[in-house]
């Protein structure tokens, strides 16, 4: 029997996703034409096994992307953290400098209902929920990349009780993926 | 911190006229992201709420999709639903169609084999 498993996102403060301790950390701007080069520049190093083709880069990208288009609104001013560590596994902190995340609640809620229709297989109630829009979402927003990076992040993705910082781990079984 | 420089190629694709069951095909080629994800889905878009009614898209030269590029995919799935545009989807694989599973996208999109 087919059964309806809810993932939320999860506001831990103390949690030891941000104890940086032994981690490299690197600062950027809020330049939003920058974002895909600076995660190059966090990921120079990461082994191949890790990268799973770009999967890597384009998921630590996306929170790259909502530090310096949503956290700082692109105000160049403001800087965004970035603490890694890929040695065993790939682990991050990203921290940015603005209000933090204070749709997290409507967003869970907006994820449920749209779990909920893909469940029960209501793909006419799916598709119209299939992207999150909240009061500042613009039409170049796409809506979804919490909901793959809540999959792809199979070691936990935290918010700090601020929301202008998350950890997140992924973790690899012997160099491969352990998604698929 | 040494300076990468990033792999990434600029999106492009062409649009060529109905074929003979009247499908547009939209070949596209680079990477379906933030930068170009955006234009792409807009001219799409248009299409459709100018009348195509049948659209195929060729993703066989894209290795990589973010969520701007799934947003926009997301969108064409809305519009065309709203318009009785037939939409269907050729050579997704790789990071990309990961990507599309992970957003739950994948199962939402009529896929036919290539050629």
């Amino acid at each position: 029997m087919k059964k309806l498993i809810l993932r939320k996102l999860i506001v831990d403060e103390r949690n030891e996703l941000f104890d940086a301790q032994g981690m490299r950390c690197a600062e950027f701007p809020s330049d939003f034409a920058r974002i895909r080069e600076f995660t190059a520049q966090v990921l120079a190093d990461c082994p191949r096994a890790f990268r799973e083709g770009n999967l890597l880069e384009q998921q630590l990208s996306e929170i790259v992307k909502n530090g310096i288009k949503h956290g700082n609104r692109n105000d160049p001013s403001k800087r965004l953290r970035v603490w890694y560590d890929l040695r065993k596994r790939a682990r991050f902190i990203v921290e940015d400098e603005g209000e933090g995340f204070t749709e997290l609640e409507k967003w869970n809620e907006f994820f449920a209902k749209r779990q909920t229709a893909l469940f029960n297989e209501d793909f006419d109630a799916f598709l119209d929920l299939a992207s999150y829009r909240g009061p500042r979402s613009d039409e170049n927003d796409g809506g979804n990349s919490l909901i793959a990076a809540l999959e792809y992040w199979n070691g936990g993705m935290i918010f700090n009780g601020a929301r202008n910082k998350i950890g997140v781990v992924r973790w690899f079984s012997g160099g491969s993926a352990c998604l698929d | 911190m040494r300076r990468a420089i990033p792999q990434y190629r600029p999106m492009e694709w062409t649009v060529s006229e109905a074929d003979e069951k009247g499908f547009e095909n939209v070949v596209v080629k680079g990477d379906c992201d933030l930068y170009s994800g955006p234009a792409f889905a807009r001219e799409l878009l248009v299409r459709i709420a100018e009348g195509t009614r049948r659209l195929r898209i060729d993703f066989t030269g894209v290795d990589y999709l973010d969520s701007t590029g799934v947003g926009g995919i997301i969108r064409l799935l809305q519009e065309a639903r709203k318009r009785g545009c037939e939409l269907r989807f050729r050579g997704i694989a790789g990071s990309p169609r990961r990507v599309l599973r992970m957003s739950n996208i994948l199962s939402l999109m009529k896929e036919e084999a290539g050629q």
